[in-house]
């Protein structure tokens, strides 16, 4: 599902990332750990096309990122559900509008969109916060906000940058649980964290990264 | 389909700037009207030189003591040219008869002078399509070929400074319009483009969320259109009010301005050219989006 071989990636001649090689399979859960500036960020910016490698080849779900034509990058980045590290919540829109956006973009009929978000809030818990704005959801309630919005077009692959960041280890755990829910459905998801707590004990894989290097693999 | 949504992004957008927007309409509006009038100095400038072919002739003088005969083919001649749409004879005793006519006070300018000075001439008047510099020069050549044709007049100094007036006003209404339209351009492109970077961070999340070119752009391209109509709408009823004021105002006091025309077509298309070029600003500010 996602092949990265020999990936290097530089900010102003500064490697993020050093000759990184490895393969995420379909339907698998994999963490990605390291410390602050490791590169995981960068690593998942990749795949969802915020940035380009300087070096070395990417797939994705069978596409080759270097013969990708800009113009196709909507329609790849509509198989990738992204939960930002900064949420990118729309701050003038409600609960419901945020999660909505991503099926209006997919040009879903509003009478489709209704019951589809609708469910989605359900099973992230949130149906009775679709009026809310933002500002007024706690962190772990704006989180799962994000979820929702990144899963509600069915991606093949769901990708969470530091998604337990700021939460309470209670709300963390639950936030941890939607994400095996929604991997439990057959999407592949991919989680970067520098939170131990979060991969230990799960029988999934870990992929380490220190300093732009894949220092590492192993079972969590 | 987003068109709808698009449609609905773009209206909340627009009030949410109402004041700017409404500031960027009255521009718009000041722009075309400015458009309409100069449009409104051609189109009859265009249409006093088009009734001038009704009131141009030449004339042509003949020799003096030409028997009834020859005056006979000399006329013949003339009317056998393609150009020429009718001649009328005028003798000596009938020029001098007219001459009088336009003197009349000033008679005593013919006291002395005993013999009719007055050659007898030809008036023909030319086919619609044939009033124009070139043609009539060259129909003015053959004419003065026929024997027993002394001149031919017709005014050239007069037709030379009409087609100048009328190519300098085109030319000079046409850059007007250009300018005026480029600035019109320059006001929807400035709006959208402000509004643009305001919602810059909800492209880019919308832009990872998979939105292709055609959604981002749709609620601007709107938002630009909708500000060119309203600009259009307003124009347009400036330009009524300045119809109202010229046609039932003025001329009563004026009364030869009653000659002049206005284009009443010009109501409805000043709508649709604020559409346009507020579609084309929009479309302009957008440039090329991308998403890597």
């Amino acid at each position: 599902m996602i092949h990265f071989s020999n990936v290097t990636k530089f900010y102003e001649k500064q490697a993020a990332l050093k000759n990184i090689t490895f393969s995420i399979e379909k339907g698998e859960m994999v963490f990605m750990t390291g410390p602050s500036g490791a590169g995981k960020s960068t690593l998942l910016k990749i795949i969802y096309l915020s940035e380009k490698p300087d070096e070395g080849s990417v797939t994705i779900a069978e596409w080759d990122l270097s013969k990708l034509k800009e113009s196709s990058i909507p329609f790849l980045r509509r198989n990738i559900g992204v939960v930002f590290q900064d949420f990118r919540l729309l701050d003038n829109r409600n609960v419901f509008d945020n999660v909505a956006i991503a099926l209006r973009i997919r040009g879903m009929l509003d009478s489709e969109i209704q019951e589809w978000v609708m469910e989605i809030l359900k099973m992230v818990n949130l149906r009775h916060k679709a009026d809310s704005f933002p500002q007024a959801l706690s962190g772990g309630e704006q989180q799962r906000v994000v979820i929702a919005r990144a899963i509600v077009g069915e991606p093949t692959i769901l990708l969470a940058d530091e998604p337990t960041g700021n939460l309470d280890p209670d709300t963390a755990a639950g936030i941890t649980r939607l994400f095996k829910e929604i991997n439990a459905r057959g999407t592949t998801v991919v989680i970067a964290t520098h939170n131990r707590e979060l991969y230990r004990n799960t029988g999934r894989r870990v992929l380490r990264i220190d300093g732009g290097n894949m220092v590492g693999e192993e079972i969590g | 389909m987003y068109l709808l949504y698009s449609f609905r992004l773009a209206l909340q957008s627009l009030w949410r700037e109402k004041w700017i927007n409404l500031l960027s309409v009255l521009t718009i509006a000041a722009g075309l009207f400015m458009i309409t009038l100069t449009f409104f100095l051609v189109y009859n400038i265009d249409l006093a030189t088009k009734r001038l072919p009704a009131r141009f002739s030449v004339m042509l003088y003949l020799n003096d003591g030409l028997s009834e005969q020859e005056t006979g083919s000399i006329i013949a001649q003339v009317k056998k040219n393609n150009a020429v749409e009718q001649a009328k004879y005028i003798a000596k005793d009938k020029a001098l008869q007219e001459l009088k006519g336009v003197l009349k006070n000033a008679d005593y300018i013919l006291e002395g002078v005993d013999e009719n000075p007055l050659p007898a001439s030809i008036e023909i008047k030319l086919k619609k399509e044939a009033v124009n510099i070139a043609s009539v020069k060259k129909v003015a050549a053959e004419i003065k070929k026929i024997k027993g044709i002394a001149e031919v007049e017709y005014g050239e100094q007069f037709l030379n400074s009409l087609h100048s007036i009328k190519g300098m006003a085109k030319a000079g209404s046409l850059s007007l319009i250009i300018i005026m339209s480029a600035g019109v351009i320059f006001v929807c492109y400035s709006t959208i483009k402000i509004a643009f970077y305001r919602r810059k961070e909800e492209i880019e999340t919308f832009k990872l969320l998979g939105a292709t070119r055609g959604f981002i752009r749709a609620p601007f391209v709107i938002e630009g259109g909708v500000l060119g109509i309203f600009g259009g709408i307003a124009g347009a009823a400036a330009a009524l009010a300045f119809y109202y004021v010229l046609f039932y105002k003025v001329t009563a006091t004026i009364p030869i301005l009653k000659i002049l025309v206005f284009p009443l077509e010009t109501f409805p298309a000043l709508p649709a050219a604020g559409l346009l070029l507020g579609i084309g600003g929009a479309v302009i500010a957008l440039g090329r989006i991308r998403f890597s």
